[in-house]
């Protein structure tokens, strides 16, 4: 500090003392302690002459015009009111939490749907890898390679007589893969009728096992 | 707690207790009595007065619902600004921090014993004041503005002794390294009293 006579230990206590003494709250011991310091110490002079700025200050009245009156008629109809203002807030939280409970409980439910009928579609993957065998044919599925002068309208109504229809095709080799609409197995006749039929080349019954 | 306090505590005890029953006599002299003290510290808050007298009409509500509960563990001024404290941070957070901005100062303002004096006062503590954070403007307002002990600090804030003297330090020393100096001299006001 300021003079060697003050140790940092009375500029400390100095320090300490200052709101106190200006409030008038502190011993009277400690306000001629602080007193008999700041005549000797220059540095604690300077910062009691700001603390007592500090106070006068602060102890302005607001400069923020309020007029308590408006004030107190506005908390007064406060009270008169039917429901307490934090009402509406409650309200407002209550709905809001209400809202989201139903919309987990409808996600819940639509998940429940969907995983129940995922499981009853069955095990068989709706993929196939590059590597794993043709997908086994229909019972009843023949293939036939009909000529190419054959007209479409021709093709329609002989497959549609018979009761058949196109499930895959043409492959390389230009044939078609067809089963019975009615899901019944093909007859020995179906077959007949097709190799007799006027512009197809070839009908053999598909195996599943070559 | 010097006389004066004691006795101003104990009207405030008797107009609680008046308000416990209903009484909105009581609570509109309560009500004046504060106002004057709620705006100028709910003003190291914010410097909106929409905002203020919110907080202030808060602060009554709730002593208006309570004023039954209160047992006396403290005086009812630091109960008061208590309340006034909590529900300044809760419409802070609503509402959104704001530093204390001299700038904003309204021309209308409360009228002054020495307007100009005055002015020149509340700038250079506007200068001091934006330095520090909103918990250590209501320290250094709680202690120096409306004379509260450290216990009293510490009760209305609810923080423990400890940390309302270290906020205070760190006010203290902020306000030190940039405030002007005024080594040497007296408070302004006590060189210009006749």
């Amino acid at each position: 500090m300021t003079f060697q006579t003050n140790s940092d230990r009375d500029c400390a206590s100095a320090w300490e003392a200052m709101p106190w003494v200006l409030q008038g709250s502190a011993p009277r011991e400690q306000g001629q302690a602080l007193m008999s310091h700041l005549v000797h110490c220059e540095e604690c002079r300077a910062e009691f002459a700001r603390q007592s700025r500090l106070q006068l200050a602060m102890s302005l009245p607001s400069d923020i015009p309020l007029d308590a009156n408006v004030g107190l008629k506005h908390l007064l109809g406060r009270l008169d009111a039917p429901a307490p203002r934090e009402t509406p807030g409650r309200w407002r939280a209550g709905w809001l939490t209400r809202a989201l409970v139903a919309a987990v409980l409808i996600q819940a439910l639509g998940i429940g749907v969907l995983g129940m009928k995922l499981w009853s579609e069955g095990s068989l993957p709706r993929y196939r890898t590059l590597s794993e065998a043709t997908r086994p044919a229909a019972t009843g599925s023949i293939r036939v390679v009909p000529d190419a002068s054959m007209k479409l309208a021709d093709w329609d109504a002989l497959l549609h007589g018979l009761g058949l229809q196109v499930v895959g095709g043409p492959n390389d080799v230009g044939a078609y893969t067809v089963v019975p609409r009615d899901s019944t197995s093909t007859g020995p006749h179906v077959l007949q009728q097709l190799r007799a039929a006027h512009g197809i080349r070839l009908a053999e019954p598909v195996t599943s096992t070559p | 707690m010097n006389d004066a306090d004691t006795d101003a505590d104990a009207t405030d005890r008797m107009l609680l207790q008046r308000m416990s029953t209903g009484d909105r006599a009581a609570l509109a002299v309560l009500y004046r009595g504060y106002h004057g003290r709620l705006c100028r510290f709910l003003s190291r808050l914010t410097r909106r007065p929409d905002i203020i007298e919110e907080v202030i009409n808060d602060c009554f509500w709730i002593a208006w619902q309570k004023a039954g509960n209160f047992h006396g563990d403290s005086r009812v001024s630091t109960w008061i600004m208590g309340i006034a404290y909590r529900c300044g941070l809760k419409a802070l957070r609503q509402h959104g921090d704001e530093p204390v901005a001299e700038d904003a100062l309204p021309e209308n303002r409360v009228p002054a014993h020495n307007p100009d004096e005055d002015r020149e006062l509340r700038d250079w503590l506007g200068k001091g004041l934006v330095h520090l954070s909103a918990d250590q403007r209501v320290v250094v307002e709680l202690v120096y503005g409306v004379g509260h002990s450290l216990d009293d600090v510490a009760a209305i804030m609810q923080c423990p002794v400890g940390t309302v003297k270290a906020r205070l330090f760190h006010a203290r020393v902020k306000l030190r390294n940039v405030l002007p100096s005024l080594a040497g001299n007296s408070p302004m006001r006590e060189e210009n009293a006749p």
